[in-house]
């Protein structure tokens, strides 16, 4: 692949890649981190991904995954830190009620278990097949429905909660 | 096995999240269609998640925009032509002082002692360059994510 054209998808995906991190580190900063250091990494080194061994969303997501759970490793232990997922500001133009309903929904998946809130982003986000997902996660493709569905069914039960 | 329940007491569960994500075969497929229409537990379920799976796509999970990406990613463009103008800039530099030297080593008008000075100071200098080299070397072969498929 070209890289201008690597580029632009990249810039695309930069998004879908932050919600990934945030939802594992548990903040937007930390997470802008660590797409940012997954782009320097790609960049310094674009031949490591081959195209013959399947499309460069899961391949860019693995590397943004590795970023964070390295972070992760790293960090001072802590529980699940979470709690900041709900603390982003909403841009200026999204109403009221819109603003509500997603803040609603963070603070719902915060109460999930954050292997839960990674595959909801993947699937529900960012509409990755679970094929992809699979590659992502580095679990068996027959692990992703019941895990994704296991998660689904824990947010919709947080939601109703929330109610 | 062949299940002998009636399909109305057949649920299907993680099978609901297959049937909206389009992940199931024809077969399942049917199978949970053909069971919804009888099961208002398993209908309410469905509905429920395809409401949910909406509501996230449709969510800002991230306020980052594009812009924002696109500023980050020219950070390393950045880093790769300041490398090569500073490669370039080196490569020139030394080629005039390889000159230099030459011409230095070689003048008769020169006293020895001061020859030996000066070679003295660009060996210290050489000695300087293949110590930081090394080390950039050593940190590359240690780099921990060297392995990592990026």
């Amino acid at each position: 692949m070209k890289k201008p054209e690597m580029r632009q998808q990249l810039i695309q995906l930069g998004n879908g890649a932050h919600a990934l991190a945030t939802q594992m580190l548990g903040n937007g900063d930390d997470a802008a981190d660590a797409v940012h250091d997954a782009f320097v990494k790609v960049f310094r080194k674009p031949e490591a991904y081959d195209e013959n061994k399947g499309p460069l969303t899961p391949w860019f997501l693995r590397v943004v995954r590795n970023q964070c759970l390295d972070l992760i490793r790293r960090r001072r232990p802590v529980e699940d830190t979470v709690d900041e997922l709900s603390d982003s500001a909403p841009g200026p133009e999204a109403s009221l009620e819109i603003i509500q309903r997603d803040q609603e929904l963070k603070n719902a998946m915060t109460e999930l278990a954050s292997e839960q809130r990674e595959i909801i982003v993947l699937r529900d986000y960012m509409d990755l097949s679970y094929a992809e997902i699979a590659d992502v996660l580095e679990i068996a493709q027959g692990t992703v429905m019941s895990r994704l569905h296991r998660a689904r069914m824990a947010l919709k039960e947080e939601l109703i909660g929330h109610d | 096995m062949i299940n002998e329940k009636p399909i109305a007491d057949q649920h299907v569960g993680e099978q609901l999240s297959g049937f909206i994500d389009g992940e199931l075969t024809q077969q399942e497929r049917q199978f949970v269609t053909l069971h919804c229409e009888v099961c208002a537990e398993c209908r309410e379920n469905l509905e429920r998640l395809r409401a949910l799976r909406e509501r996230i796509g449709n969510a800002s999970l991230s306020e980052v925009g594009e812009d924002k990406w696109r500023e980050t990613m020219d950070d390393p463009t950045v880093q790769l032509t300041r490398g090569i103008g500073w490669l370039l800039f080196v490569a020139g530099l030394l080629v005039i002082a390889g000159i230099g030297l030459v011409g230095f080593l070689f003048s008769d008008d020169i006293p020895v002692g001061i020859k030996l000075l000066m070679l003295a100071i660009y060996g210290g200098l050489a000695t300087l360059l293949f110590s930081v080299l090394r080390q950039r070397l050593i940190e590359r072969k240690t780099d921990k994510y060297k392995d990592v498929e990026i």
